[in-house]
């Protein structure tokens, strides 16, 4: 048997501290369902999904209830339905979104990812179809998420699609006033989206996968939380040094990692199906001690958003990959840390403070491992303005070779400081601020492509 | 031929106790197997398995621990085996789980808990029980392969610790062994 003291520090990872494998997201190809019809294809979608999810989220919980490690979150990410409906119309798109949301439900998941279309260089006829499918296909749909790769390191930001985007998401919030906008949550833009994220609201199953994987996504920001409050207690703030806190982190992940990939490891097995990735990120949730900003926090600043949060962000994120990368040959996705603001109660309670702001928001995701998510903005915010937000958030994930996201959700009706909760893992917060609006029209009507960086030519 | 002696030893610990009770083995040519060894509160207890000559007896041994020149007296218990241990096949089945136990401090609680898992055809593999202060903490290490249903277990062991009045986790072996061993890669386990 091993130390006791190990064992004893491991349970209490899971009883206390919310370790937890936050989702098993099942990642299946759907290129091989095309058939003559709409309604053929639709259905072959379907069947295909059945197929493989049959018994996925029972073998999650059998795994995790003979583990005893809760498995939160089981959920499906398909190949970008672009690409499953090349040639639909917008309408064709509605109906494949139906029929992915009654696979999901019909598999028992809380959410599928994957309608999705990535534009990074260039937009199809059928890409234009499938973007204006989006507000009316999130709107008719619960378990649905969108998303849309508009730029990429290599081959620069796809400007006509981010000023469309802009248009979108303000019609996808007002499709779905009456709950406050939600259906923009679950709507995220990227910049060099990978194919294989577990976590929503991004999750793909990328073209370059095999047919069918599962991959697994680890958070835990409890569990670092508390284990450097119990360093810090034990050792004294004026005896650690800040490479120490990293190290502590660092070791924290490597165990939390580990701990994932077992039980996403056995679940595959169990369902005869390969195993893909690991993706150990510090997800927060609304849940108190579930929080990356109570981490900064405790790292030294008394509001998330004051000077120093960028810098403790680039420490958390750059530690958190360094155990994940050590502890699994198999690490992936987005492994890092995530700041959603309206999922994260002490960012919340930092924009509710005035202490954090989109433009500092904006700074901390150039270092952190996805960009400006779950934020609120006030309904009455015009779309170039979106788009160019977007633009932003896109530029600082081409030219750092990194992944940023933007999801943005104009609150319909609400200005900044008025509450907006959507409950649940999506959480709650004041609307943020967003200044200098009406100001960019003219940059968001120029279209056409921002060039790749120089140092994307490496042939 | 040789023969097999089970030997268990204890004795207040000091430096040398290794070297002297394992010269005792080598004194009479034996030939030292499995040995295992702990000290709690002070106390140094041994057992360990050793093959000897046809005509060495439980007595002779005895008496080698017996002439050891010491302040602290060794008591030791030995028993020649009937039949030859396998030590080969005394390993541990592919798949064990951890049973944390922690509680307030009374009389009865290891009792309790061993009750219940004996009641239950579980066999404990190891136990680890720490008291400190008035909170005591108990590590069993069991072996499921007789229960048809884990998740029933856990509503048992649920109830126990209500009932009881006891904090009780229930966990698989192997996430003890990713989280601590570096050397394990986590696609091995577990390990058959």
């Amino acid at each position: 048997m091993l130390r006791s003291d190990q064992i004893l520090a491991t349970v209490e990872m899971v009883s206390k501290e919310n370790l937890d494998v936050r989702t098993v997201t099942m990642g299946i190809n759907l290129l091989d369902c095309r058939r003559g019809t709409v309604t053929e294809t639709c259905l072959a979608v379907e069947e295909k999904i059945a197929k493989y999810a049959e018994n996925f989220v029972q073998k999650c919980n059998e795994v995790a209830q003979k583990y005893g490690i809760p498995v939160v979150n089981k959920r499906i990410s398909v190949t970008p339905a672009a690409f499953v409906g090349a040639g639909f119309s917008s309408s064709d798109f509605v109906a494949l979104a139906k029929s992915l949301d009654n696979a999901a439900e019909n598999a028992g998941v809380d959410i599928l990812g994957g309608f999705t279309a990535h534009v990074e260089k260039g937009m199809t006829e059928t890409d234009r179809a499938f973007i204006d499918s989006i507000p009316e296909a999130l709107a008719v749909t619960q378990r649905l998420c969108a998303s849309i790769n508009v730029g990429s390191s290599q081959k620069g930001i796809n400007m006509d699609a981010v000023a469309i985007i802009g248009h979108t998401v303000k019609e996808l919030a007002e499709q779905t006033s009456d709950s406050g906008g939600f259906g923009a949550a679950k709507f995220v833009v990227f910049c060099n989206q990978p194919g294989d994220n577990p976590f929503m609201a991004g999750a793909i199953h990328g073209v370059e996968e095999a047919d069918v994987v599962l991959n697994v996504g680890v958070s835990g920001p409890g569990v670092i939380a508390r284990s450097l409050e119990k360093t810090i207690n034990r050792k004294g703030r004026s005896n650690l040094k800040l490479d120490d806190i990293a190290e502590e982190i660092k070791q924290i992940t490597f165990r939390v990692t580990r701990c994932g990939e077992l039980i996403g490891r056995q679940v595959s097995k169990e369902l005869g199906v390969e195993f893909g990735v690991v993706d150990l990120s510090l997800a927060p949730t609304p849940k108190i001690g579930d929080s990356v900003g109570e981490i900064l926090q405790i790292l030294g600043v008394d509001d998330v958003g004051a000077p120093g949060s960028t810098a403790i962000v680039a420490m958390l994120n750059d530690a958190v990959k360094k155990g994940g990368i050590f502890a699994s040959k198999a690490v992936g996705g987005l492994s890092g840390a995530f700041i959603p603001v309206m999922e994260d109660a002490v960012l919340a309670d930092a924009v509710a403070k005035g202490a954090l702001t989109i433009e500092k928001l904006e700074a901390m995701t150039c270092v952190c491992s996805v960009g400006l998510d779950m934020v609120p903005i006030p309904g009455d915010t015009d779309a170039d303005t979106i788009s160019a937000i977007i633009a932003d958030e896109m530029a600082i994930g081409m030219v750092n070779t990194k992944t940023t996201a933007a999801r943005l959700i104009p609150v319909p009706g609400k200005k900044a400081g008025e509450h907006v909760s959507f409950g649940g893992l999506f959480g709650a917060s004041p609307i943020m601020e967003v200044r200098n609006v009406n100001k960019s029209s003219r940059f968001i009507a120029w279209g056409g492509r921002i060039p790749a960086p120089i140092h994307s030519f490496k042939n | 031929m040789t023969k097999q002696f089970i030997i268990s030893v204890m004795s207040k610990d000091r430096p040398g106790i290794i070297a002297d009770i394992t010269g005792v083995i080598l004194d009479l040519n034996g030939d030292l197997a499995d040995l295992n060894q702990y000290v709690l509160g002070g106390y140094f207890s041994m057992i360990l398995i050793a093959e000897f000559d046809e005509n060495v007896t439980a007595e002779d041994i005895l008496a080698g621990f017996s002439h050891i020149n010491s302040e602290t007296k060794i008591e030791a218990t030995i028993k020649e085996m009937d039949v030859p241990l396998e030590i080969e096949k005394q390993n541990l089945p592919a798949e064990t789980f951890i049973v944390t136990v922690q509680a307030e401090n009374r009389k009865g609680l290891v009792q309790a808990i061993g009750l219940f898992f004996y009641k239950r055809e579980i066999n404990i593999l190891d136990l680890e029980t720490t008291r400190a202060g008035k909170h005591y903490t108990m590590i069993f290490q069991i072996d499921l392969t007789l229960i048809q249903s884990i998740q029933g277990l856990r509503v048992e062991l649920q109830e126990l610790g209500k009932h009881e009045q006891l904090d009780i986790v229930l966990q698989h072996n192997d996430i003890f062994r990713a989280t601590h061993e570096i050397g394990t890669p986590v696609d091995s386990l577990p390990l058959a």
